[in-house]
């Protein structure tokens, strides 16, 4: 249900916008991770559908299942090319020495704060208060006490959802297509899409340092070059922070 | 035509053709009809289930530890008692949570996890009732309701889907703007939606009678509930000065409370055996829910809601008063500040402290109003009893100086 914001933001933005966009924010001092950090990756939340002909999307859950083992596969892939040690969470309670619901509470906190990230930068509701900061959420002491428990450096979290147009839709389509010889066009009648976010805490400062939203009509997550592909249109372009960047230019 | 005629004509179609299509009313089930769809130990096969169960994994997970979860062992296992009393083939698959929301309210979810409201606890007057509606949305899982409804949903929309473009491409080809065709179809689409749903509405109420007097449990107490659902909404909109709030059944997912009422009194009729013993037990819910009780009533007071909570409160009342009752019978006088109430309130809390389980904010308060009298001994006195009863009270200090002064 928290993300039901979050994806609004992004059907929004994918009315403008081409197949495939991305839209990132970062905090003004954000140094992308490099070198040997350590990721904390929180327990991925994946769903793949089938879109029916009505345009209803129908849950499947051995594609999900499917598509969280090659997710995580590509993330590992991805971030071992960084020079980052990657621990992903499985369940609530598989982190030693920390309880399910202090990883619980983190989760529903990172739920009502990417809320309020998606509705303040991907809605257009600005703030005046946080104009010109970047990207300026925190967790708070959560995430720094989490951090000091566990040694890691970030945590990671990530959603993503995929869906398929059946065959069904697929028709559907091609009717709203050939209607234009007759004149009654509607070639608008939506297909599969992918919709994914990814959010970066700094668990030393429990600051919210980087977001993500992805949208896009083209790719399977299903697949290794599908997941592969999402991780790297997602992770792969992370931008340093506006004062970073200045600093880079400065010395360059 | 100008766009208002055009759109009064919409509605005005729209709505004859959904009642020419489903009727208002929806036909009783008979108990017999209704047998369970499911075995023991059921785990879905099909991936649209498959899908929707997996789907509801982490919803689970969050209704399982939200902080809203009553946390009472034994009454939770009270409660997964009865689930597994009227809870069919499934009894043992079920899982069964209390949330403290002081609305009249239970949930089933498509994996056979049972939410219930605290609201719920307070306004059943025993056993019997409670079980009713433990029963209903147990037959919810039993008859496979979620996954049904999804896919009569997904059906209906294909169909919709097919036909608006089928339509849009024949009035292309003839000429013809087929718009408002299209959207009266939507209404139609979406009103025979919730025909279906207030059909398995009726079905998981036949169901539960059944399940019900299965179990030796009185299945005239489910239209016993409706009924005081009806009177508490008649008498909160009273003290509110409004009318009694009814949905138009057309629009309604649930069918009204007044005909699913009358079905469940024909219903139970069917389903009693001559001979047989069913029992409406109240000292067993008594006993279950006795401790939270003044949490329940407490909750319900504090929505001021004069006129629900009232009817409530003289509706458990009907089973005797106590102490905690009349107590919060003064409460609701007292919150609600109406003129003519404060005396109602004082009235009510010299009775409560004649009760001996009257709770010790009674003394209290029947202190207070004592003082406000111009009673000074008498009011000394209760309040004196106040604090042997809560020597710990917050306000315990500030209640010795004024004895003092």
């Amino acid at each position: 249900m928290r993300h039901v914001t979050i994806a609004l933001a992004g059907s929004a933005a994918l009315l403008v916008a081409g197949c495939v966009q991305t839209r990132q924010y970062a905090d003004v001092q954000f140094a992308p991770p490099s070198g040997d950090y350590k990721l904390l990756v929180m327990r991925p939340d994946v769903s793949v559908g089938s879109v029916t002909t009505g345009g209803l999307t129908e849950a499947r859950a051995d594609w999900t299942e499917a598509a969280r083992t090659k997710l995580l596969a590509a993330l590992r892939a991805q971030q071992a090319g960084r020079g980052g040690n990657v621990l992903i969470l499985d369940r609530r309670d598989s982190l030693p020495g920390v309880g399910a619901e202090t990883i619980a509470e983190l989760e529903r906190l990172h739920g009502a704060v990417g809320n309020s990230i998606a509705l303040h930068k991907y809605l257009g509701e600005d703030l005046p208060t946080k104009r010109r900061k970047g990207l300026d959420w925190t967790l708070g002491a959560q995430a720094v006490a989490l951090g000091q428990r566990t040694g890691m450096d970030y945590a990671l979290f990530l959603h993503a959802e995929d869906s398929f147009a059946s065959t069904g839709r697929v028709a559907l389509q091609v009717l709203g297509i050939a209607g234009c010889i007759v004149g009654f066009c509607a070639p608008n009648v939506g297909g599969g899409s992918q919709f994914a976010y990814a959010s970066l805490v700094d668990l030393r400062t429990g600051e919210v340092v980087w977001f993500n939203v992805l949208q896009s009509k083209i790719g399977d997550i299903r697949t290794d070059a599908g997941a592969a592909e999402m991780v790297e249109r997602l992770l792969g372009r992370m931008k340093p922070g506006r004062e970073v960047r200045r600093a880079m230019r400065a010395g360059v | 035509m100008t766009l208002l005629d055009r759109r009064s004509l919409l509605i005005a179609g729209g709505a004859l053709a959904a009642a020419s299509a489903t009727g208002t009313a929806t036909a009783r089930v008979p108990p017999s009809s209704m047998v369970p769809l499911i075995g023991p130990g059921y785990r879905p096969v099909d991936a649209d289930e498959r899908g929707m169960w997996q789907q509801m994994e982490r919803v689970e997970e969050e209704i399982a530890g939200s902080n809203l979860v009553v946390q009472d062992a034994a009454l939770a296992g009270y409660l997964k008692g009865l689930i597994g009393k009227v809870g069919g083939p499934a009894a043992r698959d079920f899982r069964i949570y209390l949330v403290r929301i002081p609305d009249f309210n239970a949930l089933m979810f498509p994996t056979g996890m049972a939410v219930i409201f605290t609201g719920l606890l307070l306004r059943m007057r025993n056993e019997a009732q409670l079980a009713g509606v433990i029963a209903h949305e147990a037959a919810h899982f039993l008859r496979k309701h979620q996954i049904r409804q999804w896919r009569d949903m997904r059906t209906r929309t294909d169909i919709f889907a097919m036909l608006a473009m089928g339509a849009g491409i024949a009035g292309g080809a003839a000429g013809v703007n087929t718009g408002d065709i299209s959207q009266l179809g939507q209404l139609g689409t979406i009103l025979s939606l919730l025909r279906y749903n207030r059909g398995l509405e009726a079905e998981a109420d036949a169901m539960g009678v059944r399940l019900l007097a299965e179990q030796g449990y009185d299945p005239r107490a489910m239209a016993e509930t409706w009924a005081q659902l009806i009177a508490e909404e008649k008498l909160s909109a009273k003290y509110r000065r409004k009318r009694r709030h009814r949905d138009i059944s057309l629009f309604g997912t649930h069918p009204s409370p007044e005909s699913r009422m009358a079905d469940l009194r024909l219903s139970a009729a069917d389903v009693m055996r001559p001979g047989a013993i069913y029992d409406a037990r109240h000292a067993s819910y008594l006993a279950a829910i006795g401790k939270i009780r003044s949490t329940l009533l407490d909750d319900q007071v504090k929505l001021n809601d004069p006129g629900a909570s009232l009817y409530i409160v003289n509706n458990l009342a009907q089973d005797g008063w106590n102490g905690l009752l009349r107590y919060s019978e003064a409460e609701i006088y007292r919150l609600h500040n109406r003129a003519g109430f404060d005396e109602h309130a004082a009235r009510s809390y010299a009775v409560a402290v004649q009760y001996p389980d009257a709770p010790a904010d009674a003394w209290r308060w029947h202190g207070i109003m004592l003082s406000k009298a111009g009673r000074r001994e008498e009011a000394r006195a209760a309040l004196t009893r106040y604090l042997a009863l809560a020597p710990n009270a917050p306000d315990a200090a500030f209640v010795r100086q004024m004895l003092v002064s």
